[in-house]
This record gives structure tokens, C-alpha cells and sequence, in this order.
């Protein structure tokens, strides 16, 4: 099965995620694969994924770092397993831009396609992105062509997955 | 009339297409405080409601007056509600007479769908 799970800033939707995929994962023997997107640019991100890693200890996670061109983590990885990845939105920022030539303006089509690619190659997989269209300010162009890119990838997922999830402080809305 | 809020990108106006028999819809302009109500939709209440702020008039009174004309129609409106407080005073006073359109709106439509990435949940 695949699930899209999405909803605010520390609504607890990584947990959630968390649960889900280690659920899915006994029920069917199948390796746990989590699909570690974010790339360390400082110390600050560094303790952050510290942190992730120790509250991920004990789930019985394998992980797979991989910031960009996704499916590349199905090459560590028996694609029969449970994969979770946390989140469409690192990724789509590493991909728009942490790519050394720039900013990548098409970035967004290339995610999608490759996200899209990726539950076709899969099982079951969980992703994880965060819903953040209901802000007042008027962004500049930039952030405005990643918060449609990212929405575009949220889409798609959307449209395919059999499971849709809104987490609102460690409550959920199922839309699907 | 039916009312559809939900964040940017959406898919708000799709959405109005595919279940409400939309064909064509009137987009808002932020430097327009009025609205045309000729097509089956009015979309982007938001930047209606920045005209509104411009002009000096109040979004929720203007459709008040205009009530009966709003009856058959399909209103879209991006949810602008869950963000940072906007530092720039216009763009708080959109933020706010946004929310005072959309609490009168949501009383009087029969139907209120919010739409998440593309998926609609009936509120009313």
C-alpha cells in the first residue's frame, strides 16, 4: 500500500509515519527501509539529524541517505520492503536547490516523475510532505515556484496513493 | 451558493470544474473591489478582498449587498489563515478581511468543501 501523509510543522506526522511503515512491516516480514532525505549544511542540521537518529533507534529502520534522485535508493534496497520517506519536501529542496550548477526551476517535474516512478517500482511505501499553502505573506518568486513544485508533487502522490492522511497534532483526517 | 477554501495549489478551481459543472469562472483582481458575476464561479476571494483593503471598503458588507446574486454560484477562496502573522499592514489587513468574508460566506452557503491536495472534505 501506499500512504501520502501531510499536515502542519511538529504535528507529529513523522511519527505517525513511523508507526505506520513498522506496522506494515511485521505484518508482512518485509525489511523497514527509512529513506533519510535531508542533506547537512551545518552544525545546526547535523544535530538535528542526530536527533532523528536516536528517535528513530530501536524501530528496526535500515536507512538509506538519499537527497536526491530518489529512486537511487532502491539499488540498497529489496524494493519488496516497507519504505518511508521523510519528506517530498527535503527533497524537492535538494533537488531545486542544492544542486551544485544552481537553481533548478524545472526541479519540480523532474520529483514528480521520479516520486510517480517510484511507487510504480514499490510495494509499499509511505511519504511524508508538509502542507504549507495557507501562509498570508506574498513570497518572492522563489519560494512561490517551490511551494507550487512541491504542491504539484503532492498531487501526484495523492493521485496515486491508495491511502491519504492529514495530521493535526497526532490527530488524523483520512481523505482516502 | 457553495463555497471552496483550501490552500495555494490545491486544485480548488479543478475541483469546482469536476463536481460543481464549472466551465467558466471570473478571477479577482487585487486592483478591482468589485466583482462580475457573469460566469458560474468567482475565484480568488483573497486578492477581492486586497482590492477591498485598498479601497477602503469591507469585503463581508459588499457581498452582503450582493447576496442574491451569489445564490447560483460557486465562490473559491485561498485559505490564508494558518500562516505567520504578515509584517506588512496591508497584507495583514487582507489576511483578516479574508477570514470576516469567509465566516459570513460559509453561514450562508449550502455547501463548504476544503480542498487537500486535490481531495475535497465536505465541512457543510
Amino acid at each position: 500500500m501506499h500512504v501520502f501523509i501531510s499536515g502542519g510543522c511538529k504535528n507529529g506526522k513523522s511519527f505517525f509515519a513511523q508507526e505506520t511503515a513498522k506496522k506494515r512491516a511485521q505484518e508482512r516480514g518485509a525489511p523497514l527501509y527509512y529513506i533519510a532525505t535531508m542533506i547537512p549544511a551545518d552544525e545546526e542540521d547535523e544535530a538535528r539529524i542526530r536527533r532523528h537518529v536516536r528517535e528513530r533507534e530501536g524501530w528496526g529502520f535500515i536507512t538509506i541517505e538519499q537527497g536526491m534522485d530518489i529512486c537511487g535508493a532502491l539499488e540498497y534496497a529489496d524494493s519488496d520492503g516497507v519504505f518511508l520517506l521523510d519528506s517530498v519536501t527535503a527533497l524537492l529542496s535538494n533537488e531545486m536547490f542544492g544542486r551544485p550548477g544552481g537553481l533548478q526551476p524545472t526541479a519540480g517535474e523532474k520529483v514528480k516523475g521520479e516520486l510517480l516512478e517510484f511507487v510504480q517500482k514499490t510495494g509499499d511505501a509511505i511519504f511524508v510532505s508538509d502542507y504549507l499553502y495557507s501562509d498570508a505573506l506574498q513570497y518572492d518568486e522563489l519560494t512561490e515556484g517551490y511551494r507550487k513544485a512541491l504542491a504539484g508533487c503532492d498531487r501526484a502522490l495523492v493521485r496515486v496513493c491508495e491511502r491519504v492522511v492529514e495530521v493535526c497534532y497526532g490527530t488524523c483526517f483520512e481523505f482516502k | 451558493m457553495k463555497l471552496i477554501i483550501g490552500g495555494a495549489y490545491q486544485g480548488k478551481l479543478d475541483y469546482a470544474k469536476k463536481h460543481f459543472d464549472v466551465r467558466e469562472a471570473f478571477f479577482c483582481s487585487q486592483e478591482r473591489a468589485e466583482l462580475d458575476f457573469s460566469k458560474e464561479a468567482i475565484c480568488g476571494l483573497e486578492q477581492f478582498a486586497l482590492a477591498c483593503v485598498k479601497s477602503g471598503i469591507e469585503a463581508k458588507d459588499y457581498l452582503r449587498e450582493h447576496r442574491q446574486l451569489l445564490e447560483d454560484k460557486v465562490l473559491i477562496c485561498t485559505d490564508i489563515s494558518q500562516g505567520i502573522v504578515p509584517i506588512d499592514m496591508q497584507q495583514r489587513a487582507m489576511r483578516e478581511m479574508t477570514g470576516r468574508a469567509l465566516v459570513y460566506l460559509a453561514q450562508e452557503a449550502e455547501t463548504v468543501v476544503r480542498v487537500f491536495c486535490g481531495l475535497g472534505c465536505r465541512l457543510k
